[in-house]
């Protein structure tokens, strides 16, 4: 496979996990009114609002929202000329506007982009990380993390991140209201049928966790794409390949103040067992390196 | 009820040729930008030279021969003006600094003198910068002439004033390969 194939196959698998998504909704929902009745049914738009108004905030004021997260320093020319450099190389593959370039003082090898949009891009990278590559890795990484610019990934995380809250909230009122103030309106149009009731009550208990697994599943087939779309940048899939080599064989991770902006970064500074792989937000560093291989192979 | 039916479909066919038009200007406009952007770097390498080829001399002054392709070379890619002069004169540059550099590797003083180690970085991005400035201006260039060939959009070439464009080809086929510059 080739970068042009793989971006294709992951945009399409992201669509279908979006849709997947927005499937899961309706299921909450219909669940929703077949064990309450149609009395619940002004639920919804409070649990959607209440998950917009949250990510929408987060989504907007991402580069400045995740400064502060990670503790990064915005930098500029003067204060590392080779990495704004890199930098600029890549712009110039890719057609993207200079991002702004931040610095976080860790010695784990890392990178993360943020923004909006192309013009509120951010990039940043952990002290290690320059000190640890050579320009060509570098080169790589900065790739990927303008990829996840170029292909709005912060949007697409914010879409999932919504629908999957909007989920988790509305099952979370629902299952209260089970428990307090009785629930369903039994005397009134709701549905009797004791199968149907049994299956929305599963729906409601079990969307949280699909949702989260859905999540997941979308940041993965992000990070695939950034890896395609990265090579179609640089055209040199080698550079990217041995810096995650390099990321796969250092065992630090990033100190992290808060796992909220875990999925952010290049490498997950998780630790990558304790997470089952269905819950990981970056797809396994060693499946990354071997479909890079393969394109390595292909040029 | 007719009428309404006949005018949504004629604003839909209209919608759809302005799409089309508007397509095929955006990815020609693209084109000029990105050579635009392959000026703009020759350029830059361009004025790093003299500077370069001063602080070699200075250290090594036998190489005339060097020297003088460089900057034959130079004057050769200032007065390109067509898509195929201007790659070929940039191919050849290209070459004439491989040489140079080549030069500078037999004197270790030099290697090791800052203003030659700062020139290297900068001449490394430079190459870097021409290198992707080429192929983003022949992605956007594959782009724009397969919609020039291809059907919708090669309905409205003409209208809109498109036509197909040159592949920015260099000589030196390890040049066409993504940078990967090691001096």
């Amino acid at each position: 496979m080739n970068f042009r194939t793989q971006q294709a196959a992951n945009k399409r698998k992201t669509i279908g996990l979006l849709m997947g998504m927005g499937a899961l909704v309706w299921l909450v929902v219909f669940a929703a009114l077949t064990y309450f009745g149609n009395s619940t049914a002004g639920i919804v738009p409070i649990a959607v609002g209440i998950a917009l108004i949250s990510v929408w905030g987060s989504y907007y004021g991402a580069d400045k929202l995740v400064i502060t997260m990670t503790g990064a320093k915005l930098i500029d020319e003067s204060d590392n000329q080779k990495l704004f450099n890199l930098i600029h190389e890549v712009t110039i593959a890719s057609g993207l506007p200079m991002p702004k370039v931040a610095i976080v003082v860790d010695s784990a090898p890392n990178a993360f982009a943020t923004g909006r949009n192309p013009e509120h891009a951010l990039i940043a990278f952990t002290t290690g990380i320059l000190e640890a590559m050579d320009r060509d890795q570098l080169q790589g990484v900065i790739a990927h993390e303008l990829a996840h610019v170029a292909n709005r990934d912060t949007l697409v995380s914010a879409v999932a991140a919504t629908t999957a809250g909007a989920i988790a909230i509305l099952s979370d009122m629902l299952t209260r209201m089970m428990w307090f103030g009785g629930g369903r309106d039994r005397d009134r149009e709701s549905n009797g049928n004791p199968i149907a009731l049994v299956f929305s009550l599963l729906i409601l208990i079990l969307a949280p966790l699909a949702a989260m697994l859905l999540r997941s599943a979308i940041s993965r087939k992000r990070e695939s794409l950034a890896d395609a779309t990265a090579v179609a940048f640089t055209r040199n899939p080698a550079g990217l390949r041995s810096a995650l080599e390099v990321l796969a064989a250092d065992s630090t991770v990033v100190h992290q103040k808060s796992t909220s902006v875990a999925h952010i970064w290049i490498e997950s500074p998780l630790d990558g067992k304790s997470v089952s792989k269905l819950f990981s937000t970056h797809p396994p560093i060693a499946e990354r390196i071997a479909v890079l291989k393969a394109m390595e192979l292909q040029s | 009820m007719k009428t309404i039916v006949v005018l949504g479909v004629i604003a839909l066919i209209a919608v759809f040729i302005v799409a089309q038009y508007n397509r095929l200007i955006r990815l020609n406009i693209g084109v000029n930008e990105a050579w635009a952007q392959i000026e703009v770097q020759l350029k830059r390498r361009s004025d790093l030279i003299p500077n370069l080829v001063e602080t070699v001399k200075g250290y090594a002054k036998h190489e005339q021969s060097t020297f003088d392709a460089v900057v034959t070379a130079r004057a050769k890619a200032t007065s390109a003006t067509t898509v195929a002069d201007v790659a070929a004169a940039d191919g050849m540059l290209t070459q004439a600094l491989r040489g140079l550099l080549a030069v500078a590797e037999a004197y270790p003083d030099l290697k090791a003198s800052t203003n030659f180690l700062a020139l290297q970085e900068e001449l490394s991005t430079t190459e870097n910068k021409v290198a992707f400035s080429r192929q983003f201006y022949n992605d956007n260039v594959r782009s724009l002439n397969t919609a020039v060939k291809t059907v919708p959009t090669n309905l409205f070439a003409s209208f809109a004033k498109v036509t197909e464009r040159e592949f920015y080809e260099v000589e030196d086929p390890q040049d066409r390969n993504a940078p990967k510059v090691t001096f």
